[in-house]
């Protein structure tokens, strides 16, 4: 498989890969230009108006909060504000582009620079670099009709649904700094985290309101020039990126190697056939006739205008691991993936909050990265939609940090909480679990266990220290399981060694 | 008796049905009584809706029978550009591409028109799209001029014009982007304005240029056009480039005389080479008298405009090559029934739809947006832009109101100009730096030669159209023209 031989194709071949990335503004309550609603799905041409259908009249409205939307992704991803930018119309026909020009930005984008520091694992990170970050309006969507898998190769007829027409579409389009199909895969994820992280997107890569487009060359090494590019497009989760990044990178270097070349064109990601093939839709060499849209006005912003938005800025994701790792003395992959969940990452800190604040936090991280996540996993859940809220958590780690319970008990009564959905105390109380820490009651039970294994009792005595895991399961049986271990060991130690 | 409205101004027919003197309903039967006389000559109209018009009267009527105050434009009939959507009615553009297109949705002024009380009367002719200055690029046949009919009443607003000078309508909205409603509105007669960019709202109007489409009133006195504009005027939320300003009456300052006002003739503009001499001379006529009555007349030049035309034939197909690109035969609009597939379905859908002078400006706009001619031509306009509107600050520095011809010349004849495009696009020359500068502007009959009416042009700064207002009322007083042209006095 093309996969497997990445590695070798990469050390005769440097990939270079530049990210562009579609982002839908769906958490707005309206299109980028008009009032309709933004949602995913929904009956076919409902959501629609003479605006985002391009009636005969129509005008475009801009939306202020998908400015500061865009504008805030900017901030947090270190770029420069426009001081002043302004609308382009991109002029082309299709028929899901009601208008047939897309009100989109050209050589006045609202942020331009910036940059993502990769994070991979244990070796150093990598910057990617940001070229610019611009605000346009989605298109409608085709369903061909009578072709295979809806595509429109053999199709008898299409329809288009504009519901969708006029979402505010975010692109960020990224310097091609990236060389491994696995920076690629982190880039956007860490893109992702951070827009989810600002509330400006659902990034639901498979409804599409995260799109990712990749241009593709390869290189030998040391040569400076860029090789012939492709457009992958059709990647819907960050595993397909992966993987066609890493088809794509393997192909090129093979055309190449045969004495071939790479075709300058647009290729489309098949996740059923794990390849790409040439999109052999006629192409018409595309000029968009750019020009300012004379529909608005251009947008001027102040320094308060844009500090404001900074000031408005949410704790981010880098900021927030390091956070992790500091104030909860977490390690670093603990912090990274606590602070990659925006749901469980606030889990965490409400459960810690709980326990009795960040000493807790070592021992919570373990039940909400274990037990607790394996919960989630196994029931498809939401950390939020858990019956085992943070408050109950939190109170299952404080029992086993006063030794009410053992670790091992607690375990069991995880799982209860997750069946019956009540407090850990009730569950202690109800199956009797309590921890006997009752220092007398131990030294009894361990007297009797000794006498009873007097052969054991010499052997240990004669070096086999190993027997004390003997001794302390015989102790915990005739407890029913709830002696302190702690206790039982220390009593256990204390008497043998005498 | 049926009403004449040639005789009726707005003001006479709101507090008229006010007063109980006659109904709103009259007023729609004496329109459709000149309609039946006049109409088949004049062709103002691609669509009459007397059923909209009854509705609205039947409202007035029974505000007036329950003593209610009437709005000001109460009962008034209007007629509005077949480029403004009004539900109940096609909306076409005069185009074949639109030729059965229903609105389904009110034109932002047509809505507040309505709201004042008009009546809507039809949707007039007018050149396809408002590429022209004749109204013979109808995809339905030419607009005919009600003081010649063999003579063109201007364009691209043509029908507009007419019916308000045929006392068709009392009222009418037309749409200038290069000179669209002053042109016309010299060549019937009628009081044409084009208001600053910005102060009415452009939203329901099928754009053509958005950057020098307004909507503005054609009326036979300058008190009508000031209460029209009172209506259209302020800030829209739905046109982005629509202006916030305190509501104002533009009636109110109108008869303060000239007294003071600094008045600047546009020298250069008055000497270009094409201007009729008779046309001239009725204008600096004009100016005298405006200078008996206390203006303080001067002459100014403003060297730019010599460029406005090239700069306006490159920015005005350059937006409309773009604005017209949604009439692509796939939600609506004309549609070839056997394609072979999309690509086809575009462009046979387009050839058929549009007519010759559509094609020929999308193609020029096309050209000039295209990569490697973008800074030659519409960068290169731009720049030219920029360079009239300092005239025109500089000018206005000086002056409080300059003055052109509307037009170089009276009222062609239908065809004489049909067959050379060039020679029609000079009709504009001295309304088409308005339209770039952004100003207001509007056009008063101040003679007639040969029996056809002559309009002078005045010119304001940015939202000045109170004092253009107070100059064409003035030239109004001391005018002798008389806006009723013999075809609707004779009664046919």
């Amino acid at each position: 498989m093309s996969k497997d031989r990445l590695p070798e194709v990469l050390e005769k071949w440097e990939a270079v890969i530049g990210l562009e990335i579609h982002t839908e503004l769906t958490t707005l309550n309206t299109k980028m230009f008009c009032g309709c609603p933004v949602a995913f799905g929904g009956e076919p041409n409902t959501r629609v108006c003479p605006v985002c259908l391009g009636l005969p009249g129509a005008l475009p409205v801009p939306n202020a909060r998908a400015i500061e939307s865009t504008i805030l992704a900017g901030l947090a991803l270190e770029c420069d504000i426009s001081s002043w930018s302004q609308f382009h119309r991109k002029n082309y026909f299709y028929p899901d582009m009601p208008k047939d020009y897309q009100i989109s930005q050209y050589d006045r984008p609202f942020c331009v620079g910036g940059h993502v520091d990769v994070e991979m694992d244990g070796a150093e990170s990598v910057r990617i670099g940001i070229t610019r970050i611009h605000l346009e309006e989605d298109t409608g969507k085709m369903v061909h009709v009578g072709g295979s898998e809806g595509r429109i190769a053999g199709a008898t007829h299409s329809l288009v649904d504009f519901n969708r027409a006029g979402t505010a579409l975010m692109e960020l389009v990224s310097e091609p700094d990236i060389r491994t199909p696995e920076q690629a895969r982190r880039f956007a994820s860490q893109l992702r985290l951070v827009f989810l992280t600002l509330g400006v997107s659902d990034c639901n890569m498979e409804e599409g309101s995260m799109r990712v487009d990749a241009n593709v060359s390869v290189r030998p090494h040391g040569q400076a020039e860029f090789g012939a590019k492709a457009e992958v497009k059709n990647m819907n989760s960050f595993k397909a990126l992966h993987d066609a990044l890493s088809y794509e990178i393997v192909r090129q270097a093979d055309e190449l190697e045969a004495g071939g070349t790479v075709a300058q064109e647009t290729r489309h990601w098949d996740a059923g056939k794990k390849r790409t093939s040439s999109l052999r839709s006629k192409e018409f060499a595309h000029d968009y006739r750019y020009f300012p849209e004379p529909d608005m006005v251009p947008f001027t912003f102040d320094d308060d205008f844009i500090e404001g938005l900074r000031a408005s800025l949410p704790e981010l994701p880098d900021a927030r691991r390091a956070r992790y790792a500091r104030a909860y003395a977490l390690p670093g992959n603990d912090a990274s993936v606590l602070s990659s969940d925006l749901g469980l990452g606030a889990y965490f800190e409400e459960a810690v909050e709980a326990a009795g604040g960040p000493e807790m936090g070592k021992a919570v991280a373990n039940w909400v990265l274990g037990d607790f996540s394996a919960h989630l996993n196994a029931e498809a859940l939401l950390p939020a939609d858990s019956s085992v809220t943070p408050r109950k958590l939190a109170r299952l780690v404080q029992l086993v940090g006063d030794g009410t319970i053992s670790g091992k008990q607690a375990k069991a009564v995880f799982a209860e909480m997750v069946a019956t959905g009540e407090k850990p105390r009730q569950i202690i109380e109800r199956l009797g679990m309590q921890q006997v820490s009752d220092s007398g009651a131990i030294e009894a039970v361990v007297d009797r266990v000794l006498a009873a294994n007097p052969e054991e009792v010499e052997g240990y005595r004669a070096g086999k220290t190993g027997l004390i895991g003997f001794f302390v399961g015989a102790v915990m049986r005739e407890m029913g399981g709830q002696g302190n271990p702690a206790m039982v060991n220390e009593v256990l130690k204390a008497r043998l060694g005498g | 008796m049926t009403a004449d409205l040639s005789l009726l101004t707005a003001r006479e027919i709101r507090d008229g049905i006010e007063a109980r003197d006659f109904t709103a309903t009259e007023m729609v039967e004496a329109s459709l009584s000149r309609v039946s006389t006049v109409e088949g000559d004049v062709h103002a109209f691609n669509q009459i809706t007397p059923g909209l018009a009854f509705a609205a009267a039947a409202r007035i009527d029974a505000m007036a029978d329950a003593g209610e105050p009437l709005p000001p434009l109460a009962g008034v009939p209007t007629a509005f550009k077949d480029n403004m959507n009004l539900r109940g009615t096609n909306t076409t553009c005069s185009s074949r591409i639109l030729q059965d297109y229903e609105s389904v949705y009110d034109c932002t002024a047509v809505r507040r028109m309505l709201a004042a009380g008009v009546l809507p009367v039809g949707k007039c002719n007018m050149d396809e799209f408002a590429f022209g200055s004749s109204t013979e690029n109808s995809a339905f046949g030419p607009t005919h001029n009600p003081w010649d009919l063999d003579r063109v009443p201007g364009g691209s607003s043509g029908g507009s014009a007419a019916a308000v000078s045929a006392g068709m309508a009392v009222l009418s909205l037309g749409s200038d982007t290069g000179g669209s409603i002053r042109q016309p509105g010299a060549l019937t007669g009628t009081v044409a304005m084009k208001p600053t960019y910005g102060r009415v709202s452009r939203f329901g109007i099928v754009a053509f240029a958005s950057s020098l489409d307004q909507i503005g009133p054609f009326s036979k006195t300058v008190d009508e056009c000031g209460l029209a504009l009172n209506a259209i005027c302020g800030k829209d939320m739905l046109d982005a480039t629509s202006v916030d300003l305190p509501d104002e009456d533009f009636t109110s300052g109108m008869r303060e005389g000239v007294q003071g006002l600094r008045i600047g003739v546009v020298r250069d503009l008055l000497e270009l080479e094409g201007c009729d001499p008779r046309v001239r001379d009725a204008v600096r006529a004009t100016v005298e008298g405006l200078e008996h009555m206390g203006a303080l007349v001067g002459e100014v030049d403003l060297p730019s405009c010599q460029y406005g035309m090239p700069a306006y034939y490159i920015i005005g197909p350059a937006e409309a090559s773009s604005n017209l690109a949604r009439f692509d035969g796939i939600r609506y609009g004309h549609r070839v029934p056997d394609a072979e597939d999309v690509m086809d379905l575009y462009l046979r859908s387009r050839a058929e739809g549009f007519g010759p002078e559509s094609i020929r400006r999308i193609m020029l706009g096309t050209y000039a947006l295209s990569a490697g001619y973008y800074d030659a031509y519409y960068g290169q306009a731009q720049k030219v832009r920029t360079l009239i509107i300092r005239d025109f600050e500089r000018a206005f520095a000086d002056y409080d109101v300059l003055v052109t011809p509307t037009t170089p010349t009276t009222a062609f004849k239908l065809g004489e100009k049909a067959a050379d495009p060039v020679s029609m696009y000079l009709s504009d020359v001295f309304t088409i730096p308005v339209n770039l500068a952004g100003i207001p502007a509007v056009s008063v009959p101040c003679a007639s030669i040969d029996g056809l009416p002559v309009g002078i042009q005045l010119m304001g700064a940015h939202f000045n159209e109170s004092t253009l207002l107070r100059v064409g009322y003035a030239i109004e007083s001391m005018s002798d023209f008389d806006p009723v042209p013999p075809l609707v006095k004779t009664g046919v």
